[in-house]
């Protein structure tokens, strides 16, 4: 039989303000293609690499440039932003965009499948996990746009009455300086800080705070962990050894699983990419999406969208997190989340996992209440 | 003003559907369904039994369309929150999607991407105008009754030789005590004897007030639907 080769846009920025996330989703996606390719299937790969440096205009200008040349497939984005950019010129072509980054939720496009994680994967188990382990007080620091405003909402809803925001602080992404808000932080004493920062302020921030703590003779990690959605392996590196350990992060992937799946991919990602850091739950993700992909193309023996769509949700994948398969009503995938806690050696120490996958809830319709917060509680601030 | 609760979450509501057979609902039907919504043609809907904590109109403006039909007698807020679908963007189209009370719209071809948005601003905005007509109507209520707070409060002044604003605010007591609105407890006080201050009323002492003491006169109750009301002194004056 003819091998169907099919070429597959992968849209991922590995270099640019995010690449130390974004850099090891791209890995993740060649790893994957890699072993599609080598498997013998009946589908072949044929990678179209576009690299947007994290650039908006340039995610518009790339996508269009594939959807153009026929490829109706592609894989790729990390922020929101660059999602929503592209996601009109892949209903107009009717493409399908494979979405594999943890997100904010609200949004079911009918031309994406979205293998990350959305709230009730990931804000909701870390939520129940800090109000009966840590406490019920929280400080919130966020990169001032759509994932931190979101996560910060559904926080306050999750926390309910048993619990208290003392205060939400919003930084332009790319802030460097936090010296005020970490005297506010350790000041005000909360149970434990949530953390929406992303890239490079997000490390900043965990190191100056680290050792103000220090400095005063406040154990952090006992007294005040800061906890996120977010933090993965390759962070912890650029974070650095000083402040790397002792935060508390929601995942649907670690890189310390133990499953003959997780093992395998870990050694393989590590002998692809050796000079990178170890894998993460974006690089995970992104290789899942590849594979569902390769798996939905050999079932449906064309790149038909539709007919895509439609194997897609007959796929079951034994993943390194574990069982995936996607929801045809949502397009979402259903993962397993887990919490962890950052080590000395640039790991997490799994603490706790769901017993099984979690269905996504992309519009929160099973655990948010009919009625939303009607006032803000605490101190809401957006620093500048 | 309180504070309006606004809906997030509309699973177990149902869209009803006012289009021709031509509108492609389809991904209107989807969407909905991946919020926890059901859609059914209006056809298949008694409209008497709407509910409008549950019920969202989908009202295609490019069909005939007769907007006093959505909207309930005496009001401008249609039965049910109600989302336009735009097609063409005539005036005359327009105007009656506004007639019949829509607080959102929709374009076509209709997008899965943009149907919570709508769905959220549509409901909630219908809410806050529902919540206005609401006030407006309950404020022209008292306002028609404020005539029997001032005819109570002359008639305590004249009763007791009260300053105005010491026989206000011994009403005031008095109806926070009854849990009555200050305008519906003037009003009982006033029917007594039809509704008319007869002469006697210079001996005014209703019971209701016969306890009172001068520490009832603490103005600072909130229990009298506004903050203006609590400085009403000058204003009594004056309409006295």
């Amino acid at each position: 039989m003819a091998k169907l080769r099919i070429p597959v846009g992968i849209l991922i920025s590995s270099d640019g303000p995010y690449s130390v996330v974004s850099g090891s989703m791209f890995c993740g996606a060649l790893l994957a293609v890699d072993e599609v390719n080598a498997s013998g299937s009946s589908v072949e790969l044929q990678p179209v690499i576009g690299n947007p440096g994290g650039q908006i205009a340039r995610y518009a200008s790339l996508s269009e440039s594939m959807l153009n040349d026929g490829l109706r497939h592609v894989v790729g984005c990390y922020t929101s932003s660059s999602r929503k950019e592209i996601i009109p010129l892949f209903e107009k072509a009717d493409a399908l965009l494979w979405y594999p980054s943890h997100y904010e939720g609200f949004e079911s496009s009918p031309n994406v499948i979205y293998t990350g994680p959305v709230a009730n994967q990931h804000l909701f188990p870390l939520v129940e996990y800090l109000t009966r382990q840590v406490g019920t007080t929280a400080f919130c620091i966020g990169s001032n746009y759509i994932w931190a405003w979101e996560n910060n909402r559904i926080l306050r809803e999750a926390i309910g009455s048993g619990g208290a925001v003392v205060a939400e602080r919003y930084f332009p992404v790319g802030n460097l300086d936090f010296d005020q808000v970490i005297e506010a932080i350790i000041a005000a004493r909360p149970s434990y800080i949530f953390n929406t920062l992303i890239g490079v302020s997000s490390y900043q921030f965990l190191r100056d705070l680290r050792a103000a703590c220090t400095k005063r003779g406040i154990n952090q990690i006992e007294t005040m962990p800061v906890a996120s959605c977010t933090l993965s392996e390759p962070e912890l590196r650029a974070i650095g050894p000083t402040a790397m350990s002792g935060h508390i992060t929601s995942s649907v992937y670690f890189s310390s699983i133990v499953s003959k799946e997780n093992t395998a991919f870990v050694h393989a990602y590590a002998a692809r990419h050796p000079e990178r850091p170890i894998v993460s739950a974006d690089a995970e993700a992104t290789y899942l999406a590849v594979k569902l992909l390769a798996l939905a193309l050999m079932e449906a023996g064309t790149a038909d969208v539709d007919e895509v769509k439609a194997a897609v949700s007959r796929q079951v994948v034994k993943a390194p997190q574990g069982v995936v398969r996607i929801d045809p009503d949502t397009m979402h995938a259903s993962l397993t989340p887990r919490i962890g806690r950052s080590t000395d050696d640039g790991t997490f120490e799994i603490l706790v996992q769901s017993p099984a996958p979690v269905r996504a809830d992309p519009y929160l319709i099973r655990r948010s209440p009919r009625f939303g917060l009607s006032t803000m509680q605490g101190v809401v601030r957006a620093a500048s | 003003m309180s504070t309006q609760r606004f809906i997030q979450n509309f699973r177990h509501s149902r869209g009803v559907l006012f289009a021709s057979a031509d509108l492609g609902a389809g991904t209107l039907e989807k969407t909905l369904s991946k919020l926890g919504m059901t859609l059914s043609g209006a056809e298949s809907v008694d409209l008497t039994t709407l509910d409008d904590e549950k019920d969202v109109l989908f009202i295609d403006g490019d069909q005939p369309l007769n907007p006093s039909a959505f909207v309930n007698m005496g009001s401008s807020v249609p039965m049910a929150p109600a989302i336009g679908i735009v097609g063409t963007e005539a005036p005359s189209r327009l105007k009656l999607l506004l007639e019949a009370g829509v607080t959102a719209f929709l374009r076509k071809p209709l997008h899965a991407g943009t149907i919570y948005a709508a769905l959220f601003l549509g409901v909630n905005g219908y809410r806050r105008v529902r919540a206005m007509e609401n006030q407006l109507a309950e404020n022209a209520r008292r306002r028609r009754d404020r005539r029997f707070v001032v005819k109570a409060v002359v008639a305590l002044v004249q009763a007791r030789g009260l300053t105005d604003d010491e026989a206000y605010a011994q009403i005031r007591r008095a109806s926070m005590q009854k849990r009555l609105g200050i305008e519906e407890f003037c009003a009982n006080l006033c029917s007594r004897d039809g509704g008319i201050i007869l002469d006697g009323w210079k001996s005014f002492d209703p019971p209701e007030w016969r306890d009172q003491t001068e520490e009832s006169t603490d103005a600072s109750h909130i229990d009298d639907g506004g903050g203006h009301d609590g400085h009403a002194g000058p204003d009594v004056r004056k309409r006295g």
